[in-house]
């Protein structure tokens, strides 16, 4: 029982396939940042598939050790532990997304489909199994309740007009992690003029998600 | 004009009121993804008013703000639709008529090259009453004068008026005016009956309040270490009800 | 987000332990802990400190701010500055909550404490609400919030946000044009 739990920090590490080297720890990091980034942005990010499979991998991995361990086990019991935050930061970051797939549905497909060949996806497989689906039933549903019973040429609503978009100028909080310089911060009034700030490394601030949407998909700045 | 185009606006309408609600029943059916830990949150998100010029097709507030009736002269006659002005009993609608119409429709009818209809400015947001707002906005009873002050104010810009900068500028004003109030008034009503601290509030600003009185509620049962404690889902309790239901013919 | 969530945030901070059983070190995901001997101290996250300490198997080291003395100097720092002064801990509300709600015997002054904690929660606050209101007023585009921890960001998170955006779409009100196009068909 001994070596199922305690060979398990150096055994995962050789486990991590990806390009770059990453040990759990930093792995539940990158999660954790994902986790708040897309709780708070008002739009969808790009998804992290490569996180979430690693992190459920190291989730099996571990829930395979301790089937091997006998009960009231001190340390099993702290694994168990860990495992159920790990699992709650994991499940509350995939249902924010869905979320937030749910109410931009048809503007998210539509970025889907305009993506250029070879660029990143927003979503994950998954995910665009299940943003299409709403998609349908949602015109389905609204068919079979209403709009079939409209004059023929009143029959089709415009998803991409009648679900409203993102507001990518919703103001955001966040916490610097490399240092920017010069970031252009527009007036809010007319009798204001434009200005440029200097983001200082674990400095925080309160500004439109517009100007520092790049950073956010960067990691140089997390939303909090 | 073309009655054709006029008469599609109408079915629109009715066809986007049918399809809110419709909206609004399919969010209590789709129990998609939202369950499971819950904090607080709604199954289905509704769609949040446009609150600026444009506004939001499947918004409940958006359909009850275009349903706001507006006094307007015709400037043309509408031939044979007599009926629907109930102070004469002549067949057509004559030019020169003063009725009210709804927001929607006189949305709809209103273009600025041909004059079909002419919309007059609701008073409170003429002349008199915006210096009564830049005096101090907090004086006023939006509720009573509204309750879609700012949402009806914004469509009013839709209107070619010279008076529109000064209309947008005062709808601005009173919102940051009466901004700290009603911070402070939904962030310190703990427990209490908020009733009379919205009731001059405006439709938005009410929205407003709430979302400030949940983030209090929100620490204060976690301070007082309620949060901890596990409820069951609205959802659960749902199902239960609904089950109770189909039982009863 | 829910208060709650960042209590959880919380809990990822270290405090220090003194147990008093022994056991190797684990290999947790997240790093290693231990290893743990009677009456040495050692350094685990708060999650596994109050779980242990509920089942009475160590006892919880306060935070070295934790104390009257050094709590009150930040509380009379807190009331004469009109800026937010530094915290002696991100999550010092939460700790505090936590600590003292489970562990409250092995800190001295639990209850001084907590009416500290609370009035530097207070006063700072305060603080937030004239701030949030200046930045609305003055049509700011920009703030800097150094100092301020999540919690506290959270009360008045949603509020803020969704004035600041109505307040955006008056605002574009202001320039005709902006709005695309005249009417919308559906």
């Amino acid at each position: 029982m001994m070596d199922a739990l305690s060979d398990d920090g150096s055994d995962v590490n050789q486990d991590d396939t990806q390009e770059d080297v990453m040990t759990p720890a930093e792995l539940i990091a990158k999660l954790e940042e994902a986790w708040l980034n897309e709780k708070f942005s008002p739009e969808l990010q790009e998804n992290k598939s490569e996180v979430v499979e690693c992190v459920m991998e190291q989730l099996s991995h571990m829930e395979e050790n301790l089937q091997r361990v006998k009960k009231g086990d001190a340390k099993a019991s702290i694994h168990r532990m860990e495992i159920d935050r790990i699992r709650f930061v994991l499940s509350s970051y995939l249902r924010s997304r869905l979320q937030k797939i749910e109410k931009f549905f048809p503007h998210i497909l539509e970025r889907e489909k305009s993506r250029g060949e070879g660029a990143p996806s927003l979503l994950s497989p998954e995910e665009f199994a299940f943003a299409k689906e709403y998609y349908a039933n949602t015109e389905t549903y609204l068919k079979a309740v209403a709009l079939k019973r409209m004059p023929p040429n009143l029959q089709t609503v415009d998803m991409l007009k009648a679900v409203p978009e993102p507001c990518l100028d919703s103001f955001v909080f966040l916490r610097v992690k490399e240092r920017q310089e010069n970031i252009l911060v527009e007036p809010e009034a007319d009798d204001q003029r434009e200005y440029v700030v200097d983001l200082e490394e674990g400095s925080q601030h309160l500004m439109r998600y517009r100007t520092i949407a790049p950073l956010v998909s960067s990691g140089a700045v997390q939303l909090i | 004009m073309a009655p054709k185009q006029q008469g599609g606006r109408v079915v629109t309408q009715q066809t986007r009121s049918l399809l809110n609600i419709s909206v609004n029943i399919l969010g209590i059916q789709l129990l998609s993804t939202s369950f499971g830990y819950k904090m607080d949150t709604l199954s289905y998100l509704p769609v949040q008013p446009g609150v600026g010029m444009e506004e939001n097709f499947l918004s409940l507030d958006d359909i009850l703000l275009s349903h706001e009736r507006l006094p307007i002269r015709t400037e043309c006659s509408f031939p044979r639709l007599g009926f629907l002005e109930k102070s004469s009993d002549t067949k057509d609608i004559t030019e020169g008529t003063k009725m009210e119409l709804p927001l929607w429709l006189s949305k709809g009818l209103y273009e600025k090259k041909r004059r079909v209809l002419s919309v007059e400015l609701p008073k409170i947001y003429k002349e008199g009453w915006r210096t009564v707002f830049n005096a101090d906005p907090n004086v006023v009873d939006l509720h009573k004068m509204g309750p879609y002050y700012y949402g009806l104010g914004s469509q009013m810009l839709h209107f070619d008026s010279p008076e529109n900068p000064e209309i947008a500028q005062t709808l601005l004003q009173t919102f940051i005016g009466r901004f700290r109030r009603n911070m402070d008034s939904s962030q310190n009503a703990y427990n209490e009956d908020t009733s009379a601290l919205v009731e001059r509030l405006d439709c938005l600003e009410k929205a407003l309040f709430t979302s400030g009185q949940s983030g209090l509620n929100s620490f204060q049962s976690w301070e007082k270490g309620q949060a901890s404690q596990l409820t069951a889902s609205s959802l659960v309790l749902n199902y239960r009800k609904r089950k109770i239901n189909d039982l009863q013919p | 987000m829910d208060a709650s969530e960042v209590e959880f945030l919380a809990e990822k901070e270290t405090v220090t332990i003194i147990p008093n059983f022994s056991l190797d070190k684990i290999y947790l995901i997240g790093g290693d802990l231990g290893p743990f001997n009677p009456s040495l101290p050692v350094d685990v996250p708060v999650w596994l400190a109050l779980n242990l300490k509920q089942r009475q198997k160590c006892r919880i080291v306060p935070p070295a701010w934790m104390d009257v003395e050094k709590l009150e100097e930040i509380r009379d720092l807190e009331r004469k500055e009109d800026t937010f002064t530094p915290v002696p801990s991100p999550y010092y509300m939460e700790l505090t909550k936590l600590l003292l709600n489970y562990a409250s015997d092995n800190i001295p002054k639990a209850d001084e404490i907590r009416t500290l904690v609370k009035d530097i929660w207070d006063t700072r606050i305060a603080k937030l609400r004239l701030s949030a209101d200046s930045f609305i007023s003055q049509l700011e585009a920009h703030a800097k919030l150094d100092n301020l921890t999540l919690m506290e960001i959270n009360t008045i998170r949603t509020f803020l946000l969704d004035s600041l955006n109505c307040m955006y779409k008056l605002r574009s009100n202001l320039q005709p044009g902006s709005s695309k196009g005249q009417f919308k068909d559906f």
